[in-house]
């Protein structure tokens, strides 16, 4: 029983994880914090009802989400970062996403109505589940288990092993250094917004697929938590991003299972606190460690 | 009805200005709602539980708030300033799940039995707190504020102590949203903590972007308009976040670094001489443009 919700936890953090990324990947390249991000995630589970509804098998459903969440995250980029560029600039930034993120969820309402939207899945695939070693597993987690960690991994090996990673370490590092280094700045922040916001629409999808259900609610409730994730993992930091979001997801479901699912949420956020009091290079970072800065 | 408008307009007045502060020295606050949520939890219980006015319990809550404030801005600010952002919407989240969990003031049913609370109260502190601002904005405490918001470094260089003026302002500004939160609270009878989510610490922020920042009289009229607006209007009410969200976004990207643009008479008055820091910056993120 111990172990299962222990899976649990590890599944709903590697979804906690992927959100983290795309926050830590805006704040890393442009030093900004996306309040639109989780948003985006929220959209996600949406647009995965919608393309199953028409018919859609899941990849297609999965590429198509992906790819509409990264095109709404350059439309994010291009409204409220574009002009936005300067360091003194972090509160205008802020501000404009979350009234980017203010107008989705209202539209998001418009469309599809306050109410939890059920997926168009069909019961079995839902519930269908192997036996390892004793434990029932459902499939469907192990699946998105096994997608966000391979997510996780490409996202890792692109930004540290090609030359478009390079390019964006180089622009985290310093927008100003990059550009005289030839590096088109404006490009590599738009692709970071696609691939973060991808991946967000992606974690989305996966949501709504567990829980069978999409909601306007989740960007507030679940999206935001993936901000403290980013901030407790270090802010910038994919590694640290990632191993808080599984971090949170366990502590998450143990607090589940012994009653003390209220207290968890806010639990997140006090630790998250703490952390930047304590720590603000983040839990995993050493300080000044530029190395793992996406 | 007419009670009604008076009581809100003045409560988003008052949580405007609350914002506007701490903005005068350059931080941004998501969690007014939640200080305007503490505020009115604690007067409500000094009130109901203690038998204490009202007008005494709310500039305790106020004051109670503001040591909060303090607590919790201090070592965010110590570090760096987007820190505090973050810092602000965890206590928005946490103080709401917090207060939902103590069984002595309802939990998520909410704390009720307050009464007393009078529009021409607030009316009376919108005045007060108004005047306040005006005599600060004309005093050189202004300009301190002014060196601490538009440039940190040359702040300290002049010997000023920058943590303690974001320092100051932030408890200010949490302690005028816990006494707009007592009244706020005294006059609706009963809240929940459901009522004081982030979205209304944002909207509390929003007021202020739309009515202008660089004057107390913007926020207020920000506030004023927004409040009122989706009352008289009923398409406006019913795409509010919608109509409010575009609103903002159009006023940003019209005047781009618009919430820093304080200094628009200086600029009038010196003719744009001087380069600012900020297109520099950006001419030299934008390689494209040369």
């Amino acid at each position: 029983m111990l172990l299962e919700q222990i899976i649990n936890g590890i599944v709903l953090g590697s979804m906690y994880a992927l959100i983290a990324q795309g926050y830590t990947l805006v704040f890393g390249v442009l030093d900004k914090l996306n309040f639109a991000h989780s948003e985006i995630f929220m959209l996600g589970g949406f647009l995965a009802v919608a393309s199953v509804a028409l018919g859609a098998p899941l990849p297609v459903a999965f590429l198509v989400t992906g790819g509409i969440s990264g095109l709404l995250g350059l439309i994010v980029e291009v409204v409220g970062f574009r002009k936005f560029r300067s360091r003194d600039a972090h509160i205008t930034a802020a501000l404009s996403s979350f009234a980017i993120g203010l107008v989705m969820i209202d539209l998001a309402q418009k469309i599809w109505g306050t109410e939890a939207v059920a997926i168009a899945l069909p019961d079995e695939m839902r519930i269908a589940s192997i036996e390892i070693l004793g434990i029932r597993i459902v499939l469907v987690k192990l699946a998105i288990l096994a997608l966000s960690l391979a997510l996780v991994l490409v996202l890792h090996l692109v930004v540290v092993r090609t030359g478009l990673g390079r390019s964006i370490r180089a622009v985290a590092e310093s927008a100003a250094d990059a550009a005289l280094y030839g590096v088109n700045v404006t490009r590599v922040t738009q692709l970071v917004f696609f691939i973060a916001s991808a991946l967000a629409g992606v974690a989305g999808m996966a949501l709504a697929i567990r829980t069978g259900y999409a909601n306007t609610e989740t960007g507030f409730s679940f999206g935001l938590k993936a901000l403290a994730i980013m901030a407790i993992g270090g802010m910038g930091d994919l590694r640290g991003a990632f191993l808080g979001g599984l971090l949170v997801g366990v502590l998450e479901a143990l607090a589940f299972q012994w009653a003390l699912g209220q207290l968890a949420d806010v639990a997140v956020w006090l630790f998250m606190i703490f952390v930047l009091l304590v720590r603000p290079q983040g839990l995993f970072g050493a300080a000044g460690a530029k190395d793992t800065r996406a | 009805m007419i009670q009604d408008y008076v009581m809100f307009t003045g409560v988003n007045i008052l949580l405007a200005w609350s914002v506007y502060i701490i903005l005068m020295s350059g931080s941004l606050s998501f969690a007014n709602g939640a200080f305007m949520l503490i505020g009115a939890y604690v007067s409500g219980v000094l009130t109901v539980k203690f038998g204490v006015p009202l007008l005494v319990a709310a500039p305790l809550a106020g004051a109670a708030t503001f040591l909060f404030g303090v607590l919790v801005g201090f070592p965010a600010l110590r570090t760096r300033g987007i820190y505090l952002i973050l810092v602000t919407v965890g206590i928005a989240v946490s103080v709401r799940g917090v207060v939902e969990s103590i069984a002595y003031v309802g939990g998520v049913q909410g704390f009720g039995g307050m009464s007393g609370g009078n529009p021409w109260h607030i009316v009376a502190l919108v005045i007060a707190v108004g005047a306040a601002l005006w005599v600060v904005s004309r005093s050189p405490l202004q300009r301190i504020l002014d060196a601490v918001r538009e440039d940190e470094l040359a702040a300290r260089s002049l010997g000023i102590n920058v943590v303690h003026v974001k320092l100051t302002c932030f408890g200010i500004g949490a302690g005028l949203a816990a006494v707009a939160g007592s009244f706020y609270a005294h006059y609706m009878l009963h809240v929940t903590p459901d009522g004081f989510g982030i979205l209304v610490s944002v909207y509390i922020v929003l007021y202020v972007v739309l009515g202008g920042t660089n004057n107390l009289w913007g926020s207020a009229l920000g506030a004023a308009i927004m409040t009122l607006l989706p009352e008289l209007v009923r398409g406006v009410a019913q795409w509010r976040p919608t109509v409010f969200g575009l609103t903002i976004i159009a006023l940003l990207l019209l005047r781009p670094d618009g919430l820093l643009a304080f200094r628009i008479p200086t600029v009038r008055l010196r003719g744009r001489s001087r380069p600012s820091r900020h297109d520099a910056a950006r001419n030299v993120a934008t390689p494209e443009q040369w």
